[in-house]
């Protein structure tokens, strides 16, 4: 037994999300109400002992004896992964690391760092890492009129259709983090899964002109590759599916800086060019 | 077994790749390495072409029936120095002293536009936290990275850390 685990634990929960299966104990009751808020999409409670990932949650908080800081303090197995005063934080890297390791574990979906939006019937998809601008794309999209997937994951079945992951959009203002519903925005939240119509391969550069070329079907599937979780662990079924779910899509690579610019031409190509089928 | 000038001809390695066409074009994964190629329609059709038994003159003649142009040795040369590259050869293949290697710009200028230039593109796969979003802005400030998986210390504006 590791010393972590002979520490107090007021309550726990388990569940599971796209197969991947979680536990979590905290020291305080109260706090999991905050963190079911922030558990992956889909995710149901589950009667499972044995968990792929445990955390180990002590909340420091008011009741901290006399001249000690009340640290909260995550752990991911028996990895301490944070110690902070800053409950927001830690709730955010909590938020962080278990839809990462939801994502990577997953059984029957392909998660790629990207965000999307339904249009006409189809998914956009926008590969990409932080900051090189996908969620100011995405609520530029959503402010046209698309309907919102995800601003984080396309998630990706064994057909190659395109799931919504839907959680609230998290952009950056001020250097903070502010989560906005799509509907909060005027748009719609997508619910059912969508062919890839269109790969946008882009990155945000101050000033720049939108100006895209077109890659080949196999180069943009090289461009979700580099943003897919788990490409190491399954790089069978990744290709596979992306075999499936790119062929009729077009992708187009570019530098962008206003993200009116990018939606702009979005949609007045839409129809004539840019989708082919 | 047919050799060029001493050396065995070319033969595509097989074990540890995971290949899929698409659209003409090939999408090679390198379990090995853990690195992702695409071979454009032309570097395909010769990757394809290395078995062991087909000669650099076939793979030009196999070539220029699928576009309907000469095709030069240097054209296939310059497709063998990539697979070479890339580790997607069995065994090396070493060019014969008297065909220089070419830049992509020189080759195009020596064979016009009628052949496409055959071409690999590459990238390497990344890991779990590679992949992540190093995006939680470093509530703290400045100071170390305060996101798993994420390492150095965050600076900048906006200020992150990165993988």
């Amino acid at each position: 037994m590791d010393k972590i685990d002979r520490l107090g634990w007021a309550a726990g929960i388990s569940f599971v999300s796209y197969g991947v299966r979680v536990g979590i104990r905290v020291n305080k009751r109260e706090i999991l109400d905050q963190l079911a808020e922030r558990f992956p999409p889909g995710w149901k409670p589950s009667r499972a002992r044995v968990v792929e990932r445990l955390y180990s949650l002590i909340v420091g908080g008011e009741g901290a004896r006399l001249g000690v800081r009340p640290f909260n303090i995550l752990y991911g197995n028996v990895e301490k992964l944070l110690r902070t005063l800053d409950l927001d934080e830690f709730l955010d890297v909590f938020e962080s690391d278990v839809k990462l390791h939801v994502a990577a574990g997953a059984r029957r979906r392909v998660f790629v760092h990207a965000g999307v939006v339904g249009w006409r019937g189809q998914a956009i998809v926008i590969p990409g890492r932080s900051f090189s601008g996908k969620t100011t794309l995405v609520a530029e999209l959503l402010r046209a009129g698309a309907s919102y997937y995800s601003d984080e994951y396309a998630v990706l079945d064994g057909n190659g259709l395109v799931h919504p992951y839907p959680r609230p959009l998290s952009i950056r203002e001020n250097g903070k983090r502010v989560k906005y519903r799509a509907e909060m925005m005027g748009a719609k939240s997508g619910v059912t899964p969508l062919p890839l119509g269109l790969v946008i391969v882009s990155r945000y550069k101050v000033g720049a002109r939108w100006r895209p070329r077109s890659l080949s079907v196999a180069e943009g599937a090289l461009a979700m590759i580099e943003n897919t979780v788990s490409i190491q662990r399954q790089p069978e079924t990744v290709v596979e599916t992306l075999q499936r779910a790119i062929p009729n899509a077009t992708v187009l690579k570019g530098t962008h800086g206003e993200a009116k610019q990018v939606v702009d031409f979005i949609l007045d190509h839409f129809d004539s060019t840019v989708i082919k089928h | 077994m047919t050799e060029i000038r001493n050396q065995p001809l070319p033969r595509a390695r097989q074990e540890r790749l995971v290949v899929r066409e698409l659209s003409g074009e090939l999408l090679v994964y390198d379990l090995d390495r853990n690195k992702a190629h695409c071979l454009n329609q032309t570097a395909a059709l010769v990757w394809k072409r290395c078995d062991g038994q087909t000669s650099i003159a076939e793979m030009c003649r196999v070539l220029e029936q699928a576009t309907g142009a000469p095709v030069e040795e240097q054209v296939i040369w310059f497709a063998l120095d990539q697979f070479t590259r890339d580790h997607l050869l069995e065994k090396r293949v070493n060019r014969p002293a008297d065909v220089h290697r070419l830049s992509r710009r020189a080759l195009i200028q020596r064979v016009g536009l009628a052949v496409s230039i055959p071409l690999v593109v590459s990238v390497v796969a990344p890991t779990v936290f590679a992949s992540a979003s190093c995006t939680q802005l470093c509530p703290g400030g400045l100071g170390q990275c305060a996101v798993p998986g994420c390492q150095g210390s965050c600076s900048g504006i906006p200020l992150t850390c990165g993988p």
